[in-house]
This record gives C-alpha cells, sequence and structure tokens, in this order.
C-alpha cells in the first residue's frame, strides 16, 4: 500500500515536472525551427514550383485575424505560393498584444507597425527586425521598392539604421506636389444634402453658422426612417487619446494638425505647413473652439445625450438609420448614402463653411509613419521580401487594392483603367459575390487584410496615366453620378471635394521634410505626466459640452486648466514645441 | 478554522500513540511535493517580477539593459500638490466602493437563508439558476445590456417610463454622476448575488436536521429556526469569507469600472485598478504598474494580518 501510494506520488511528480519543463522549453523549440526554416531559400530562386509557406503577419493596422481569405489570398498564393496567417493585435489586447509581441522575441514574420514611435524603435533595439542590406537581400529581391520607393528606402535608412541598415519602409509613399488626397478629404464637414438644399442652401461662414442651419433641418426632419429622433451632431469617445478627438477634428478644418507630423502626438497641435503651434489648451485655440460648439449645439438641443457614452460602432449605425445630419468624416457617410438612398436624392455631402482652412497631407516620397517591417526570425525572408517589393509596384498596388485585373476593373484598348460592371457594384469593399475562378467568397472579405498602404494611390501609374486611385479615373467620373453627386457637383462648380478646397485655396497641404531625427521616444515620466493630463482633459472636455450653463462651462474650463497646469501641463507643452521647433520647423 | 483550543486537544492523542515512521514521512513529503511545487511556481516565483517595478522596462529589451530608475515610481505618485489630491481621490473611491461592497456581503447570506426556506423545489431551482446566471456574464456584455435598458436615444427604460408618463425627458443614467459608488455597487450585487449564495447554501446543507427537529418539538417557529439554527450554522463560513474580503479591501478589480467609466462618473468610479490601468498599462508602463501592485500586495497582506488577530480576539476564530 506505502509501496503504491509512493510510487503514485513520484507519478504526479514527474508529471508536474514534464508539464514545467515542456511549457519552458517550448519556445527554444520554435527557435530552432526558425533556423532550420532557412534551408528552404537554396530552393527558391528559380520561380514556379515554390514549396506553399504561411507567414505570421503581425499587423497593428489589420481589424481581421486569422488567414487572409478570399481573392487576395488566391492573387498572392497564385504569385508567390504564400498564406497569409494575420494577427492582429486591434482585436485582441491592443497594445498589451504588442507588448507581448516584443517580450517573446519575436514578432511574426511581416510586421506592420501602426506608427514609427517607440513600439518600431524598440523592436530595432531589441534586435527582433531584420536589417533588409543582409545578404543584399533588398538588392536582390527589392528592386522594385528600389525602382518605386528610393527616398524612403533611403530615409529609413538615415532615420533608424544608423545610415547603414534598413529595418522598414513607410507608408504612402507619394511623388509630386499638392494634395495626396482622392476625391474626397479626409475631413468635412459634410451635411445633409438633400435637407440643405431644401433650406435654400443658408450661407455656412463660420463654423457656428452651422448650428442654426443644423436646427432647421432637424425641424425639417425630425424623424429618421426607422422612426427614431434625428440629432444635429453625434460624438463617441473611444477614440480619445490625451484629449476629445472630435474637438481636435475642428483644428483640421483649419490647417492644423495633431502633433507636429515627426514626433509622437501630445498636446500641442502644429500648422500643415507654417511654423506655428498652439497647445490644447490655449484660451484662443482651436481645441477649446470645438468645445465650445459642441456646447452650443448641446445648448440648441442638437447633440446626441448618447454622445459621451455611445462607441463609433453605434454612431455608424444611427448614421445607417439617418439620424444623424452632419458628419466630421466624409468616410463615414458611406453607411447612409447607399444606392436606395443617392438615387432618392438623399445623402450626405460636403458643405464647407468659408473660413475652412481644410487640413491635406500633401505627397511625401519618404512616406508616412506607418511601417512595413520583416521579423528577425523570418522563416524564409527572401520570399516576403519578394511579396513587399510586389506590394510596392503599380501591378502590387493597383491588384492588392482592388482585385486582379479584369474582376472589378480592367484597361480599356486607349489603355485606360475603368471599373467594370462588377466592380460598380464591388468596389471599393461590398459583399458581392466573387467567382470562384477569383478566389470565391465576397469581395468585401476577400480585401487585403493587412490595412496598410503602400505606395500613395493618388499618384500617376506608369502606365495608364492616371491615378491608381478608382474613384478619380476619367471613367469614373464621368460614370452616371447618382442623383446626390450630380445636384452636388452642379451647385458647388467641381467635379470632387477635393477640387473645391484647391479651387477656392480653403486648403493647408503639409509639405515633405526630411530629417535624419529619429522620432522622439518621450521618457517613461515624460508619458505618464501627458496620459495623467490628458486623463484631466477628457473627462472636463465632456463635462464642458454638458454643462448647463454658460457660468458652468467657464467654470469648468477653469478647474480643467488649472489641473491640468497643476499636473505639469506646461513642461509637456514645452517639451514637444522644443522638439518640432528642433526637428520639424527647420526642415520642411 | 475549528476552535483552537479543543482540537489541538483531539490532536495530541493520536500523535502521541502513533508516531510517524521515518519512512512515511518521505512518502508524505513526497505526496505533498507537487503541490508545493506549485505554489512555488505560481505564488513564488512571479515575485521576483517586482524587479521590474525598479526599471523602466520596454517589451523585447532585456532587463540588463533598461534603465534603472530606483525608487522613482514609487514617488510618482505623490510628486506634487495636483497628483497628490489625484491619489487621495482614487484611494476614497477605492475605499468607499469597497466598504460598500463589505456591508453588502450580508445580502447573499440573508438570500440563502431564504432560499433555503421555499419548499417548492422546482422554483428554488429556477430562482438559484436565474441568480447564478449573471456572475457568467462578462463586464463588457452587461454594459451593452446597461446601454440598451438606459440609452437615451432607444433605451428601453426610458422608452417606458416616458410611455407611462412618469418621466418628460428620458434620463441619462450612464452619463451621470449621481451616486455613482451605489449604483456600481449595486450592478455587483445585481452579479454576483446568486453566485455569492452557493457557498451558504452549501453550509446550510451541512447543518445537521436533528438541531432542526429538536428546535421544532422546543416550539421555535420559522424565524426562530432561521435565526437561532440557520445563522448560527453559517456564521462560520461568512466570517472566513468576510476576513478574505477584508485582506482584499484595496482589490476593486476593475474590469466594472472600466466599462462603465465615462468623463461624467470619472471623478467617482476610478479606483486604484483603474487608475494604475489608465495611466500605467495604456502606455505599456509596466515599471509604475509593478509598483502600485507590489504596494497593494503589501496593503492587503497587512490588512488580512490585522483582520485575522481582530477575529482571533474577538470571536476566538480565525483563519490561520
Amino acid at each position: 500500500m506505502k509501496k503504491r501510494l509512493g510510487s503514485s506520488a513520484l507519478l504526479i511528480l514527474i508529471c508536474a515536472i514534464m508539464i514545467f519543463t515542456a511549457a519552458c522549453s517550448s519556445s527554444n523549440n520554435g527557435g530552432n525551427t526558425n533556423g532550420s526554416g532557412s534551408e528552404a531559400d537554396s530552393g527558391n530562386g528559380a520561380g514556379g514550383e515554390r514549396e506553399e509557406i504561411t507567414i505570421d503577419v503581425f499587423s497593428m493596422l489589420a481589424n481581421y485575424a486569422g488567414e487572409q481569405p478570399g481573392w487576395f489570398a488566391k492573387l498572392v498564393k497564385d504569385k508567390f505560393n504564400i498564406k497569409l496567417n494575420i494577427i492582429a493585435s486591434n482585436l485582441a489586447g491592443g497594445q498589451q498584444k504588442i507588448a507581448t509581441m516584443m517580450a517573446s522575441g519575436d514578432m511574426g514574420d511581416l510586421v506592420v507597425f501602426g506608427s514609427n514611435g517607440k513600439d518600431y524603435q524598440d523592436a530595432i533595439k531589441a534586435g527582433l527586425l531584420l536589417d533588409w542590406t543582409k545578404d543584399d537581400l533588398l538588392n536582390k529581391h527589392g528592386q522594385g521598392l528600389l525602382e518605386n520607393a528610393p527616398e524612403a528606402i533611403e530615409a529609413n535608412k538615415k532615420q533608424f539604421g544608423g545610415g547603414t541598415a534598413v529595418y522598414g519602409i513607410g507608408f504612402d509613399v507619394g511623388t509630386g506636389e499638392g494634395p495626396s488626397e482622392g476625391a474626397t478629404m479626409t475631413y468635412g464637414p459634410n451635411l445633409r444634402w438633400d435637407l440643405y438644399q431644401k433650406l435654400g442652401s443658408p450661407e455656412i461662414k463660420t463654423l457656428n453658422d452651422y448650428l442654426p442651419v443644423l436646427k432647421q433641418m432637424k425641424e425639417l426632419e425630425p424623424k429618421s426612417e426607422s422612426g427614431r429622433p434625428t440629432y444635429g451632431i453625434s460624438l463617441w469617445s473611444d477614440w480619445d487619446g490625451n484629449y476629445m478627438t472630435l474637438a481636435k477634428v475642428v483644428a483640421q478644418f483649419y490647417g492644423y494638425n495633431e502633433g507636429d507630423g515627426l514626433n509622437p502626438a501630445g498636446l500641442i497641435l502644429t500648422h500643415q505647413n507654417k511654423d506655428e503651434w498652439q497647445g490644447v489648451l490655449d484660451e484662443d485655440g482651436h481645441y477649446l473652439e470645438g468645445l465650445k460648439f459642441y456646447y452650443d449645439a448641446n445648448q440648441m438641443g442638437l447633440l446626441d445625450p448618447d454622445s459621451l457614452t455611445q462607441k463609433f460602432s453605434d454612431v455608424s449605425s444611427k448614421f445607417q438609420d439617418g439620424q444623424i445630419l452632419f458628419s466630421h468624416f466624409p468616410w463615414v457617410d458611406n453607411v447612409y448614402n447607399t444606392p436606395e438612398r443617392t438615387a432618392q436624392g438623399k445623402g450626405l455631402a460636403l458643405v464647407p463653411f468659408s473660413e475652412e482652412k481644410i487640413t491635406s497631407y500633401g505627397q511625401s516620397p519618404y512616406g508616412g509613419n506607418r511601417v512595413w517591417a520583416i521579423g528577425a526570425k523570418a522563416k524564409d525572408p527572401a520570399r516576403i521580401m519578394e511579396f513587399v517589393n510586389w506590394l510596392y509596384t503599380p501591378e502590387g498596388v493597383m491588384e492588392s487594392n482592388y482585385g486582379p485585373k479584369g474582376l472589378a476593373w480592367d484597361i480599356d484598348e486607349n489603355g485606360k483603367p475603368f471599373v467594370t460592371e462588377f466592380g460598380w457594384k464591388a468596389l471599393p469593399a461590398n459583399a458581392e459575390p466573387v467567382p470562384a475562378e477569383y478566389g470565391g467568397g465576397t469581395f468585401k472579405d476577400g480585401t487585403n487584410q493587412i490595412n496598410n498602404t503602400t505606395l500613395k494611390l493618388t499618384n500617376i501609374h506608369p502606365e495608364t496615366g492616371e491615378p491608381y486611385d478608382y474613384n478619380i479615373w476619367n471613367s469614373t467620373l464621368t460614370h452616371n453620378p447618382d442623383p446626390v453627386t450630380k445636384s452636388w457637383r452642379e451647385a458647388m462648380g467641381v467635379m470632387t471635394a477635393k477640387e473645391y478646397f484647391v479651387k477656392n485655396e480653403m486648403i493647408e497641404v503639409s509639405k515633405p521634410f526630411f530629417t535624419t531625427e529619429t522620432p522622439a521616444t518621450p521618457s517613461a515620466q515624460m508619458q505618464q505626466m501627458t496620459t495623467g493630463i490628458g486623463k484631466i482633459i477628457k473627462e472636463y472636455s465632456w463635462k464642458m459640452i454638458y454643462a448647463k450653463n454658460e457660468a458652468e462651462y467657464d467654470q469648468l474650463k477653469e478647474e480643467m486648466i488649472s489641473k491640468a497646469k497643476g499636473l505639469g501641463y506646461d513642461e509637456v507643452v514645452q517639451y514637444e514645441v522644443e522638439l518640432a521647433e528642433k526637428t520639424v520647423f527647420p526642415n520642411r | 478554522m475549528s476552535v483552537n483550543h479543543t482540537s489541538s486537544k483531539q490532536m495530541i492523542k493520536p500523535q502521541a500513540r502513533n508516531r510517524i515512521r521515518p519512512k512515511d514521512k518521505y512518502t508524505l513529503f513526497l505526496m505533498a511535493l507537487p503541490f508545493l511545487a506549485l505554489a512555488f511556481v505560481f505564488s513564488y516565483l512571479p515575485l521576483y517580477g517586482w524587479i521590474y517595478a525598479f526599471y523602466d522596462y520596454r517589451p523585447g529589451i532585456p532587463l540588463s539593459k533598461s534603465e534603472f530608475m530606483g525608487f522613482d515610481w514609487f514617488t510618482s505618485m505623490v510628486s506634487n500638490e495636483v497628483q497628490r489630491q489625484e491619489v487621495m481621490r482614487v484611494l476614497r473611491n477605492t475605499f468607499a466602493i469597497s466598504t460598500l461592497n463589505i456591508l453588502t456581503s450580508v445580502l447573499p447570506v440573508v438570500f440563502a437563508v431564504f432560499l433555503a426556506e421555499l419548499r417548492s423545489a422546482k422554483f428554488k431551482k429556477l430562482v438559484q439558476t436565474l441568480t447564478t446566471l449573471p456572475n457568467f456574464i462578462s463586464w463588457v456584455l452587461v454594459y451593452s445590456f446597461a446601454f440598451m435598458l438606459f440609452s437615451v436615444n432607444n433605451g428601453f427604460i426610458n422608452h417606458f417610463l416616458m410611455d407611462l408618463g412618469w418621466i418628460s425627458e428620458p434620463l441619462n443614467v450612464l452619463a451621470s454622476d449621481d451616486h455613482t459608488w451605489l449604483s456600481m455597487t449595486l450592478w455587483s450585487v445585481w452579479k454576483g448575488l446568486g453566485w455569492g449564495a452557493i457557498m451558504y447554501i452549501a453550509a446550510i446543507m451541512s447543518i445537521d436536521q436533528e438541531i432542526y427537529e429538536a428546535a421544532r418539538v422546543d416550539g421555535a417557529g420559522r424565524f426562530r429556526l432561521m435565526w437561532h439554527v440557520t445563522i448560527p450554522g453559517i456564521m462560520p463560513t461568512f466570517f472566513v469569507l468576510l476576513l478574505l474580503s477584508i485582506g482584499n479591501f484595496i482589490n476593486n478589480g476593475m474590469e466594472q469600472f472600466y466599462v462603465f467609466q465615462n468623463a461624467m462618473n470619472m471623478h467617482n468610479i476610478e479606483v486604484l485598478d483603474l487608475y494604475v490601468y489608465n495611466i500605467g498599462m495604456t502606455n505599456s508602463n509596466f515599471g509604475f504598474a509593478t509598483a502600485v501592485s507590489l504596494l497593494k500586495s503589501l496593503v492587503s497582506l497587512f490588512l488580512l494580518f490585522v483582520a485575522n488577530s481582530m477575529s482571533k480576539v474577538i470571536r476566538g476564530e480565525s483563519i490561520f
């Protein structure tokens, strides 16, 4: 009996030890398989019959996790015999997921960074990213990159690689001058065009002029299609960072932008092309102007009372139902502007105010701050390099965005691109079934789920002489516009929103600038201080919007400013301004 | 847990008669070893992580290359006047909500006692299932449920009350700072009532039926039975749980407060765990988060010892 007890205890012990050791050694095993994976390289070069590999794509921008489905999967499989397994930190864990991946020492095969700030720089420091100059990878497999984005490669080398190594490449690489947006800009404001027309298109000079117009619009249409109340403006708080994001958007109607374009955004806004800045709490600054605008809207009964507690998805479904008459961003309109509604003449469209100077992002040959990189432990770096290289070629840009040639788009006999019948139903990302020969599924599910861009879509395709963006192809602009677009074009005298802003000089385009300085990574104390201040600013901003009267509004404002200053607001602003003056202003 | 002096008397006799032989000692030790190993690996080994409280740790970069911070993270919480006020506010919320939680911890007891009195077994099962269910709903879902109930635009409650004509303006319950502590406590009571009662129901089951019969013979009515038999029967369980919850006074979790927080109620809802999340974790500031949790562990340990010795003095019972 005792012996049996003893032996069973031993058995349990052995089991326990095995479990622990297995858990501990698994990471080592991972390392070994990665090491041996490089043997597959030798068999490459020949092209054609290459072994199928599945690569882990860790994208901090993706909103889809799992194996890439549909037409994009088929494209990549046919061209490279690669399957993409997408890991999306947005969907699970956020910043913590990123920290876990970094702490594990393996960030996957293809890595997409949401910014070139702390995470990217720490990953380089920790040796988690592959140097593209190693084994001459870039020259052997990255000719497209060197041809189409040479300055972006050079910039990355100087900023992050100490002048010798290349650890990645920025997104949205563009050439030429002027705004880089397509047909529409990033910001609005857009109004319900049909109601605005019915009111006789009253003139809107200042931001505050929207409010009486919205009030009249609300009276015209007090209920949405499903019988719910309509609101002039609806806000959401889940995009807030160190301040209320939608109040900051007001600054973006005036040519200001968050941060300085290089260093991480904190508590200052800088002008797109003048060397001017303002702190978010400046008395006459645009952030406080934004808060006042929403406060006034609330006083007039135009603000959605759920603004504080709802999430963006709630607001999106309110848009879909037609409950909201004002939109900050043109791209949130899609859910309302369905073909059925626009056919009836209903839709949201740009109605700018005459003082507006919209913030526009210029072309930058050095690329933006979202980075494509390859993991240091990548299974087969050469083939991943080839894949990234393809994404940076004209063919790759067209196909990764709009699908294989012949499906949603094609080239006519004059060499000009046009959207096919299928394309009109499917683009930009509709749930239109895709024929099996192109990968099956729906067009929407099959879109490139990595969710980072390469060359700027407004660049000119060298072969067609037209931009990559199908929205501004000649054939698209002349293609049978819906009644809303038609009436808008007639009223505004232009074809697109961008054209309107450019024509009326209501636009502030950022200039590309080059610096060998890396984006600053503020010390942990500085970051903690900024977050602490940001928390106060967010809390009070929302309270101010919902203040009962002017006196309460002013009192909350005073409290916010004095508390923020007590926590070191001035110190943070000074730090950020010094950075901007040192690294950004002299270089543009 | 049982009363100390009686049990020790009982223990002495068998020990004296039946001394453990050296061979058995090893067997017993071997049998306990896996559990000791588990406790060591999962409870003591992680204490090594406290070292991160003294560094500016960034994931991926080994500790040897990280900047040494000394006690900076500990002092940063009280570095200036406004910061001190912030910490005081957070602690006030933490203590208030914990106190309310401890006060409401009698509710599961009451609930269990009355549930045990139900005659119909079917109905009892139904009630127990329905009240236990919310415990398995995550706080995120609870919030979306709350949003459906209370949203101004389309909330069920607002519709209902307005249809009845009781209110003319929709209420905005979620975006208000009225009675935040109380409403948070009510949410957690709603979620935890049935689950918290399970232990007491088990304790009631184990009360000897003969005691009830004897009491009945003595002429005790239903409420007398509850008061004199059931309640004393589950008191030891209640006190153990109470001691543990006093030890947990400073940790009231963050999920609930995280999902319910917004600018309006932030002032009163931000408890210590949430504060650390908002300030530290959103920035991946693991050093600061570790420093706070280190302090919290020490405070919890202290509180548990205090509560335990109080219990020893007052009730003559303790958990260790």
